[in-house]
């Protein structure tokens, strides 16, 4: 049967659009991670968007509480102010520890300089094929993001790195989940040291451990070594699950990382480049 | 000009819907791609052409806000929105049990062949999610199913 002048155009523009996606695969695969000048305009256009979308459900949902959620609030406060209470506690007691190593001064100086180089970021959106791979976070450019800045959650575990795109107000962060992201590790007790990548199923692996380098035990804590450059040392990252030893020339380690992706609504971003000071 | 601001309002549609989505529960992402569910209900009521542009323009918007290969997801929605709406202009897929069949059917197409483009050319096996991305055309099959019959009904005059 053939085609009418009508398909025969439809066909044509779904050959042209074919070709321009083969093409950008094809520019694609040779960067690897590196993202194409399309891609980041299509995202820098796109990510406004996302937050305002995302603000807007924000507000929302903060209003559904305010006026409908109210039950509870009550109890919930008692129960705050007693937590903010012993939190005062807490820190009057190692701030007085503090001070038996360090002058006030020294310590006052360092928490300033720690309030300068965190910068906290609400997530906005997550990876739209995988969302073990990165995600969107509403600071960008403007706010003094670069690439491969450092990310950790609010309790301080590591979460991933900026990597580009970064837009004027938005940037996206690939996750130590992620099977292609490498962080330089090292476990608190026995001192193995790997690198720790995802397995893109929430999970975490430590690679390149010969099964010859003794030592390594369930439930060790794992930080950051600061090898690779990139993560400044000592942030905690996650803690060994299991070890196996299957006749390869490399352990398998199995890693649960310690930020919790359910729990990923606001995070921290290491402004200073550990890269910067080398 | 006046389709071209319908693709723009549609691609936003779906970008608009991942976002909320992915807001709510990121988990829904990987049971429910909203690009291909906008994708499909446009392609059938507009036909191949505008079905082509708008699925090469919600997978690009995809690649992007996704560290795959760029491109991928816009070949499997470019195919998707041609045959969508390709098929639908030859055949009456309209009813509601054949609307299901249908969908189910284009959602498992386009999930084969972006599976077969990222093994390939990443030599990497997909990321299933515990097993929930098998589920995504059933899900875009019962909810393109239930929008298609929600619009029939809106649609018919009241007697």
């Amino acid at each position: 049967m053939p085609f009418s002048l009508r398909e025969r155009k439809n066909v044509v523009v779904l050959a042209l659009l074919v070709f321009l996606n083969l093409l950008l695969i094809s520019i694609q695969v040779p960067l690897g991670s590196e993202h194409t000048i399309f891609n980041k305009i299509i995202f820098s256009v796109f990510s406004p968007v996302q937050r305002a979308v995302v603000s807007v459900g924000t507000a929302i949902a903060q209003t559904w509480n305010g006026f409908f959620g109210l039950r509870g609030v009550r109890v919930e406060n008692e129960e705050l102010k007693k937590e903010v209470f012993f939190l005062k506690q807490e820190n009057m007691l190692l701030l007085e520890r503090l001070k038996f190593l360090e002058g006030d001064r020294l310590i006052q100086d360092d928490q300033a300089a720690i309030r300068k180089t965190v910068l906290s970021a609400r997530v906005i959106g997550v990876d739209a094929s995988d969302y073990y791979k990165s995600i969107v976070i509403n600071r960008g450019g403007a706010d003094g993001l670069k690439p491969n800045m450092a990310v950790c959650d609010k309790y301080g575990s590591l979460v991933g790195r900026v990597i580009e795109p970064v837009s004027f107000r938005e940037a996206k962060v690939q996750l130590i989940t992620d099977e292609d992201s490498g962080v330089s590790v090292i476990s608190g007790t026995d001192k193995i040291v790997g690198l720790l990548s995802g397995d893109s199923r929430g999970g975490c692996q430590i690679r390149y451990v010969v099964t010859t380098v003794p030592g390594g035990q369930e439930g060790e804590d794992l930080f950051t070594t600061g090898y690779d450059k990139l993560f400044p040392p000592g942030i905690k990252v996650g803690k060994i699950v299991a070890i196996k030893t299957d006749g390869s020339f490399f352990k398998t380690i199995l890693v649960q990382p310690y930020f919790s992706y359910s729990d990923l609504g606001q995070v921290a971003v290491l402004k200073e480049r550990f890269e910067d000071l080398f | 000009m006046k389709e071209i601001l319908k693709i723009a309002a549609a691609t936003l549609t779906a970008f608009v819907l991942y976002s909320l989505l992915g807001r709510i529960n990121p988990s829904l992402l990987v049971i429910l791609n909203t690009f291909s569910l906008v994708v499909i209900f446009f392609a059938m009521l507009k036909g191949e052409l505008f079905g082509v542009l708008l699925g090469a323009f919600c997978g690009l918007l995809q690649d992007s806000f996704s560290l795959g290969v760029f491109g991928v997801a816009g070949l499997s929605k470019t195919l998707l929105g041609f045959a969508a709406g390709y098929i639908s202009r030859k055949m009456n897929v309209f009813p509601f049990f054949r609307n299901f069949i249908f969908i189910f059917i284009l959602g498992t197409g386009e999930l084969a062949v972006w599976a077969f483009l990222y093994a390939l050319i990443l030599s990497k096996r997909i990321i299933t999610g515990n097993a929930l991305i098998f589920f995504q055309p059933l899900t875009t099959a019962v909810l393109g199913s239930l929008i298609f019959a929600l619009a029939r009904r809106l649609k018919t005059p009241k007697t």
